[in-house]
């Protein structure tokens, strides 16, 4: 009898202990080997993994976006009370898991709908992409720089228009010439589409894709470029100048954390939105972590002039003094500070004020400078 | 439009050994759907191989792990007469599953040193060559071909069909994996999974282009590389949308496919062989 209490008061504690810990789940669009996207997110779960001892989580890859909703149902079973959801197509899913399921909580990537238990996040490098366009406007010799782009979405628009409004800040004559692949992966098609503007006399690259294709292709020819997503320095040691790296976890730990603490709970989060930026740690400038211009470009970069307030300064002490005051927390300048005209000549935001979040989001003119097919891009 | 041409040669190159690749196999009558999976397999243990013994050793496993493949997809599709194409199907997604789980520790691995290209695409150009000599010049090739048209015949005079199919399949494998091998250590020298991207199925389709001829195929694979490289030179600078252009490659192969009048598979194209019947 008294080793039967034993057992149940054991059983019970390990019960317990179960349920002290928070099960969050992750569902990719990817595998979490590409490199790119879902590599990202994978990277975020386990350092908020390691960050929270009382969290504990769960992922399935490659989950196309028809099959999201079986998925959820299954991590529902199981057990997870907070779910993330990690790429755009899942929206709908989303939105009906959360009805069927009104104590679990989602939250969903790069999404605009939500719901008293669905929250949105996104981790934005406009700012960073801004701070490279400096760098690329001092660096092209021969005014043409180069963008791979995956798909002609606001979000990548809203990246080729900061890089572009950078590299005109610096250099007023370049012009940035873009080349969709209509693809997020796709190494053959971003290669042959960095072939075709190094042809064009591009001498500097960015892109929005998931490779380091654009990065290994313009190497080859001695052109410079910048990384995207994941620190990318070591597939071009000499030509890789800056880029961006994204830290999902920042948002992840401190969506947890108030999970943890009761602030999020199913019934409010109609209005959660995260869209982080350097301030808040969720992005970085950098060819590599912690690097964010590589020490070999530089003295170029210093040696570069530009004209800020009637003044000639460094490019280098101008990138390094932005990069600051966009990481403070309270950043005094930005990219998107109107008077911005698009390239038609248009003015898309009037003078001293700062583009709305929405006017963010659902970006469609192109910056001048910018040349190249524009789809979508308003009369 | 020098730089054109260099581009359709060079992106060319992995389409045309792909594509030589799966020929051969057709002329002996076995149909290999699994193009896109041996790609991918090879390019993953070309990577591998180079990473730790150098790219010379990279492109020999690259070839190894073709020929691999493609006679393990032989044991289903002329030992035990399975449906060729669902064979061919299952290897496809075999080499690309396979590829994906084994290559996670190479995913951002960067290979330091990478093949130059222009040698390669010269002896893919070679290889083309060769092996329509081989087809149309030697006594094995017309063995292979009667193996394609009639087995029952060549069986008949002691041709061993079985054998020369697995011949044509696994050296057809090999090239295969040589145009994986060129993917990931000389067109782009790293490794991701799926990067091989549809050019596995752009061969499959360039065989039919092609005629089942090689030396047609040489032209069908570069007439690709050319359009390709085109959609994205010509972006932007006429006013064509994007979305079109990327179309473009595909419509045109089609076009080029319908014009080129009615083409004659091998008469024994996937009929498993089964003597006495």
């Amino acid at each position: 009898m008294r080793k039967r209490v034993w057992l149940l008061a054991l059983l019970l504690g390990m019960g317990l202990a179960q349920g002290e810990k928070l099960k969050a789940c992750f569902i990719y669009v990817g595998p979490v080997g590409d490199a790119g996207w879902t590599y990202a997110h994978d990277v975020g779960r386990k350092k908020a993994e390691a960050a929270l001892p009382w969290l504990e989580t769960r992922y399935v890859e490659s989950v196309p976006e028809a099959q999201a909703l079986p998925v959820m149902d299954r991590f529902v079973q199981e057990g997870c009370k907070v779910i993330f959801a990690t790429s755009f197509g899942y929206m709908e899913a989303v939105l009906e898991a959360a009805k069927k399921y009104p104590e679990v909580i989602f939250a969903h990537a790069t999404g605009f709908k939500r719901a008293p238990n669905v929250a949105t996040y996104m981790a934005d490098f406009y700012q960073v992409y801004y701070l490279n366009g400096l760098a690329a406007g001092a660096l092209t010799k021969s005014g043409k720089v180069g963008y791979v782009a995956a798909f002609p979405i606001p979000e990548v628009k809203r990246h080729i228009n900061a890089f572009a409004l950078g590299v005109r800040a610096v250099n007023p004559k370049a012009q940035v010439l873009v080349r969709w692949i209509n693809a997020w992966y796709d190494p053959a098609k971003a290669r042959e589409a960095t072939e075709a503007l190094l042809a064009q006399g591009a001498d500097v690259f960015a892109f929005t894709e998931d490779t380091p294709t654009v990065i290994q292709t313009a190497a080859k020819k001695g052109a410079y470029a910048f990384g995207h997503y994941t620190p990318m320095l070591k597939f071009a040691p000499d030509h890789v100048v800056s880029g961006q790296i994204v830290h999902w976890d920042a948002i992840y730990i401190d969506f947890l954390k108030k999970v943890k603490e009761g602030v999020y709970t199913p019934k409010n989060l109609q209005k959660v939105d995260y869209f982080w930026l350097l301030q808040h740690k969720a992005v970085e400038m950098g060819a590599d972590y912690g690097v964010p211009i590589n020490p070999k470009h530089v003295p170029l970069l210093q040696k570069a002039r530009m004209r800020v307030g009637g003044k000639e300064v460094p490019v280098y002490d101008r990138i390094l003094a932005l990069l600051k005051d966009m990481s403070s927390p309270k950043p005094t300048f930005d990219p998107f500070t109107g008077p911005i005209q698009d390239r038609k000549g248009v003015v898309r935001i009037p003078a001293g004020r700062k583009a709305s979040l929405q006017e963010l989001l659902t970006m469609e003119w192109a910056a001048p400078g910018v040349v190249g097919d524009w789809p979508g891009e308003p009369k | 439009m020098e730089e054109a041409l260099v581009r359709a040669v060079l992106f060319g190159t992995p389409i045309l050994l792909a594509a030589l690749g799966a020929l051969l196999a057709e002329r002996s009558g076995v149909v290999n759907l699994g193009v896109e999976g041996i790609m991918a397999l090879s390019a993953l243990a070309a990577f591998a191989a180079a990473l730790g013994a150098g790219p010379f050793l990279g492109v020999v496993a690259g070839v190894g792990a073709g020929v691999a493949l493609a006679l393990f997809l032989g044991l289903f599709a002329i030992t035990l007469r399975a449906n060729p194409f669902v064979a061919g199907l299952a290897v496809a997604a075999l080499g690309l599953g396979a590829s994906g789980m084994l290559g996670k520790r190479y995913e951002g691995v960067p290979l330091e040193t990478a093949l130059p290209e222009a040698p390669l695409a010269l002896s893919a150009l070679f290889l083309a060559l060769l092996l329509h000599l081989l087809l149309y010049r030697s006594r094995f090739g017309l063995y292979l071909r009667s193996v394609g048209e009639n087995p029952k015949a060549a069986d008949l005079f002691g041709v061993s069909v079985e054998g020369v199919r697995y011949l044509a399949l696994g050296l057809g494998g090999g090239l295969i994996g040589l145009g994986g091998a060129y993917l990931s250590l000389a067109y782009r020298p790293s490794w991701t999974d799926g990067m091989t991207a549809g050019l596995g199925w752009v061969a499959i389709a360039l065989v039919i282009l092609a005629a089942w001829e090689p030396l047609r195929a040489v032209f069908g694979a570069y007439l690709f590389g050319l359009l390709f490289f085109l959609q994205f030179r010509l972006q932007g600078s006429v006013p064509i949308p994007s979305e079109a252009f990327a179309a473009m490659p595909y419509l045109l192969v089609i076009l080029v496919l319908a014009l080129s009048g009615r083409s004659r598979a091998p008469k024994a194209l996937g009929q498993p062989f089964e003597r006495g019947r």
